[in-house]
C-alpha cells in the first residue's frame, strides 16, 4: 500500500471523469486534460483516450458513426475507498480535532464502519516538540458549538453576531462576515478571517481566535457578492518585503530555508560567499512573530530592509547589549 | 527531449529536485551537481509542468533561476500533492483498471478464468493469466477487490465502499476531509479521498504550514510499520552539512525506530533511533533519509523504548548529544526582566513556549527559567528570540554562554552602525 500509486493519479482520475461522460467530443477531452491534468498532459494524455489508427491508444474509448466519443464500459466508474485511505481516516478518528466536524453519533458510526480497519499510524508515533501548550480545547462543548456555527456561517456566507474578548483584554459584540477558518499547528489553535459589518456593510477586516469567542448568534441576514479573498489578502500583507542577508556561518543557509518555507519569498545566492540576499513576504499582524525568528539566528542573519523593521532589531539588540555592558 | 514523459517511476529521485526547488529558491542546473544535465532539464520540465501556476524565474547575476514559490499560509491545496499523483504505469495497468471494476460493477464474483474470458468476450481485450492474477492480487491488497475462495478457486469481487457513500452517510466527513487533507500526518491521503470525490478544500487555510513534509510521506509508512513491529529499520542519510550543494549518501545507518519529532517552528522532522553499535539514540532528519528497510524483529525493543520515554523528557528539541559528548552538563538557568504589568503577554509566551523548563519569579519584574536538559545548546535558538530582555545565562556549559555574549557583541556592531 503506497500513495505514490497510479490508481491515485491524476491520469486515472482525468480517465474516471471523462468515462462518466456517455458521450464526447475529441475537443471536451482536450478541453477536460487541459483542465484537470499537469500543464503537459495535453501533449501525453488525449493520444492514448482517443481512438488511433495505429491502435496505439488505451481502447477505452470507441468512436461512434456521428464521430463523437463512448466509453468502452458499461457503467459509470466507480471509486472504492482503498484500504489506505481508510486506515489514514480510521487515524484521524483518534484526533481531538475530529470532534469539530462530526458529532459523537457520528464519530461512533465511522468508528463502527471501520472496525475491522487497522489505523494507518497511532498519534504516539509522533511527537511535537516545540508545538505552544496553551492550544485550543476541542473537547469543550462550547468551544465545538461556536465553531460549527462559524464554519456554517463560512459556508453560507451568512452574517454572525459574534461577542468575543479581543487580545487586549476588550469584549467585543458586532456582526461579522466570516470568510475562511485558519488553523495554526504551531499555535494549535483555529482562527477566523472575517469582515465587520457596519450599518449592513462591510466595514473592515479582521481575525477573530476561536477560543476567545464566547457567543455565536445567527442573524438570517447574508452576504450575496462573493468576498474577494485574494484582496483581503493582499491588504493584510506587508507594503514592503522584509529583505534579510543570510551567512554561511552555522550551517544558516540550510536553517533558514527550512524553517522560513512557508514564507513567500525571493532568495538570490552570492556564489563566491555563499551568502544570499532574502526578500520575504509576510502578514503585517505576524511582524513581531517574523523579528523575533530572525533574531533567533543571532549574527549570522542580518534584516537590511525595511528600515524601520531593522530599527526595530537593533533597538532590541542595543538593550541587551546595554544589559550586559553594566554587568562588567 | 525525446522520450520525456510527465509521469515518473520513482518517487525518492523526484522528490529531491521538488524539494531544493521549493526550499532553495536560489539553485540552478550547477548547483545540482548530482545529477547529469539531461536529468535536471527532465525533472526541471516535470516541475514546471505539474506546479506551473506556483513555478517563478528570476534573473540573477548567475542567470536564470527557477523556483517554486508558494505562500504556504493562504492555499486551498498543497501543490506538492501534485508529485504523488504522477505515477508512470502501463497500457495493460490503466485497461485492467477500469475493465475489471466495470466487470465486478454489479456484484457479481468471478474466478480469475471468468474474469479473463470476461475481458475478452465483453470488450475484445486479451489478457493472459498471469498478468489479470498479478493485478488482482494488488487490488486486494489496495482493497479495491475482495477475494474470497470456494473451493480451490479463488473469486473476486468489487469491495463496495465508495467515496461518496461516506461523504453522504457521515455528516460533516466532507469538511473534515477539507481540513485533514491540508494538515497532520498523511494529509495527502486526504486529499486523494476529496479528489476522487471531486471536492475541494474552500473552508480552510493553514497558518505555519510546511507542505514540503508531504514529500517525506513516501517514506514514512515504512517506519512506522517497523515500530509497529518492533522491528529494526535500515536507511542511507545524506550528510546535513553538504546537503545544500551535493547530495553524498553515508553508510548504511541500521536502528531500533522509536519516535517521529517533528519541529513545527524550525520545520525540521527526526526519526530517533536507538544505535545498538553505540548503544544510543540518535536523531536522523526524514528528508535526509533514503531507501528505507525493515529489518529483523528487536528482542529488547519494549525495554529500549521505556528508556527512550524516560530520556526524550530531558531533550529540549531533539538531541540526546551533550553529556555523551562533554561529559554532565549543568541546568541552564536563564534570567529575564519582563515587566509584569504592561508585559504580561512574554510572561504567557514563556509559559506556552517553555516545553520542560520551569519558569520562576526571582524579584520584581525578574523570572528565572531553569532548563534542565542533556544538550542546553538546542535552547539557545529559542533564547535568542528574546534579545533585549536576557539579565544572565548561567549553568548550561562554558561555550553556549560565551558564544551568546558574543554573538550580541557582533550583532550590537551590525545594527550599531545605523
Amino acid at each position: 500500500m503506497n500513495i505514490f500509486s497510479e490508481i491515485y493519479g491524476s491520469y486515472f482520475r482525468i480517465t474516471a471523469k471523462l468515462m462518466k461522460k456517455e458521450q464526447l467530443s475529441d475537443n471536451e477531452i482536450i478541453k477536460v486534460v487541459n483542465n484537470e491534468g499537469f500543464r503537459d498532459s495535453v501533449l501525453f494524455l488525449p493520444q492514448k483516450l482517443i481512438p488511433q489508427k495505429d491502435n496505439s491508444d488505451w481502447g477505452l474509448f470507441k468512436r461512434n458513426t456521428d464521430d463523437t466519443l463512448s466509453p468502452v464500459i458499461k457503467n459509470k466508474p466507480v471509486s472504492p475507498m482503498t484500504t489506505l485511505q481508510k486506515m489514514w481516516l480510521k487515524s484521524k478518528l483518534s484526533d481531538p480535532k475530529i470532534r469539530l466536524f462530526l458529532c459523537d453519533d457520528t464519530i461512533s458510526a465511522l468508528e463502527k464502519r471501520l472496525s475491522d480497519i487497522k489505523p494507518l499510524y497511532n498519534s504516539s508515533y509522533f511527537r511535537y516538540t516545540d508545538r505552544f501548550s496553551d492550544g485550543d480545547d476541542y473537547s469543550d462543548e462550547l468551544y465545538r458549538k461556536n465553531f460549527q456555527a462559524i464554519l456554517n456561517g463560512v459556508k453560507s456566507q451568512e452574517i454572525l453576531e459574534i461577542t468575543f474578548t479581543s487580545g487586549h483584554g476588550q469584549r467585543i459584540h458586532r456582526k461579522f462576515l466570516p470568510i475562511k477558518i485558519e488553523y495554526s499547528p504551531k499555535n494549535d489553535k483555529f482562527r477566523v478571517y472575517s469582515m465587520l459589518i457596519k450599518c449592513g456593510r462591510i466595514h473592515s477586516s479582521g481575525v477573530i481566535n476561536i477560543g476567545r469567542i464566547e457567543k455565536v448568534r445567527q442573524t438570517g441576514q447574508f452576504c450575496t457578492i462573493p468576498v474577494n479573498i485574494p484582496k483581503y489578502l493582499t491588504k493584510r500583507k506587508c507594503s514592503e518585503p522584509a529583505t534579510v542577508r543570510v551567512t554561511t556561518e552555522r550551517n544558516t543557509v540550510e536553517r533558514f530555508f527550512m524553517e522560513f518555507a512557508p514564507y513567500e519569498k525571493q532568495s538570490e545566492r552570492d556564489l563566491t560567499t555563499g551568502e544570499c540576499i532574502v526578500k520575504i513576504w509576510y502578514d503585517k499582524q505576524d511582524e513581531t512573530e517574523l523579528l523575533i525568528r530572525l533574531l533567533a539566528f543571532g549574527p549570522t542573519i542580518e534584516i537590511l530592509a525595511p528600515s524601520d523593521f531593522r530599527q526595530k532589531a537593533a533597538e532590541r539588540v542595543l538593550n541587551q547589549f546595554e544589559i550586559f555592558r553594566h554587568q562588567t | 527531449m525525446s522520450g520525456f514523459s510527465e509521469l515518473i517511476k520513482n518517487f525518492d529521485k523526484t522528490r529531491d529536485y521538488v524539494r531544493d526547488f521549493f526550499i532553495y529558491g536560489f539553485k540552478m542546473r550547477n548547483d545540482f551537481e548530482r545529477k547529469s544535465s539531461r536529468t535536471y532539464d527532465d525533472e526541471k520540465r516535470r516541475v514546471e509542468s505539474w506546479l506551473g501556476n506556483y513555478v517563478r524565474y528570476d534573473d540573477s547575476q548567475r542567470g536564470r533561476q527557477m523556483s517554486i514559490t508558494v505562500d504556504s499560509g493562504h492555499i486551498a491545496e498543497n501543490p506538492l500533492y501534485q508529485a504523488y499523483y504522477s505515477k508512470s504505469f502501463t497500457d495493460n495497468d490503466i485497461k485492467l483498471h477500469f475493465l475489471i471494476i466495470d466487470i465486478l460493477f454489479n456484484g457479481e464474483c468471478l474466478s480469475l478464468k471468468e474474469l479473463v474470458n470476461r475481458l475478452n468476450d465483453d470488450y475484445g481485450q486479451f489478457f493472459d493469466e498471469q498478468t489479470v492474477r498479478n493485478k488482482l492480487k494488488e487490488y486486494v491488497k489496495e482493497g479495491i477487490l475482495l477475494t474470497e475462495k470456494r473451493g480451490k478457486t479463488a473469486y473476486f469481487s468489487l469491495c463496495t465502499d465508495r467515496v461518496e457513500e461516506y461523504i453522504n452517510e457521515f455528516h460533516g466527513l466532507d469538511d473534515a476531509l477539507k481540513f485533514f487533507s491540508e494538515t497532520g500526518e498523511f494529509s495527502v491521503v486526504g486529499n486523494s479521498i476529496l479528489k476522487s470525490a471531486e471536492i475541494k478544500n474552500d473552508l480552510f487555510y493553514i497558518k505555519h504550514n510546511f507542505i514540503v513534509h508531504t514529500l517525506e510521506d513516501s517514506i514514512l509508512p515504512e517506519i512506522i510499520s517497523a515500530m509497529e513491529q518492533k522491528k529494526f529499520v535500515s536507511f542511507y542519510t545524506f550528510f546535513a552539512k553538504n546537503r545544500l550543494n551535493n547530495a553524498v549518501l553515508t553508510g548504511e545507518n541500521i536502528v531500533i525506530p522509536m519516535q517521529i519529532l517533528c519541529s513545527i517552528q524550525t520545520g525540521r522532522r527526526y526519526l530517533v533511533g536507538y544505535i545498538p553499535k553505540y548503544k544510543r539514540f540518535n536523531s536522523f532528519r526524514l528528508d535526509f533519509i533514503r531507501n528505507v528497510k525493515t529489518g529483523e524483529i528487536c528482542n529488547e525493543y519494549d525495554e529500549i523504548h521505556n528508556k527512550y520515554l524516560r530520556n526524550i523528557h530531558k531533550c529540549f528539541g531533539v538531541s540526546f548529544g551533550m553529556r555523551q559528548d562533554n561529559g554532565n552538563v549543568e541546568p541552564l538557568k536563564l534570567t529575564l526582566k519582563i515587566d509584569e504589568i504592561s508585559e504580561d503577554f512574554i510572561i504567557e509566551r514563556l509559559q506556552r513556549e517553555k516545553r520542560n523548563a520551569t519558569l520562576e519569579k526571582i524579584g520584581d519584574n525578574l523570572f528565572v527559567l531553569t532548563i534542565d536538559v542533556f544538550d542546553p545548546n538546542e535552547v539557545m535558538h529559542w533564547a535568542k528570540s528574546f534579545i533585549g530582555r536576557m539579565i544572565s545565562i548561567e549553568g548550561g556549559n562554558k561555550n553556549i554562554r560565551e558564544r551568546f555574549y558574543r554573538d550580541i557583541i557582533r550583532m550590537n556592531k551590525m545594527y550599531g552602525r545605523d
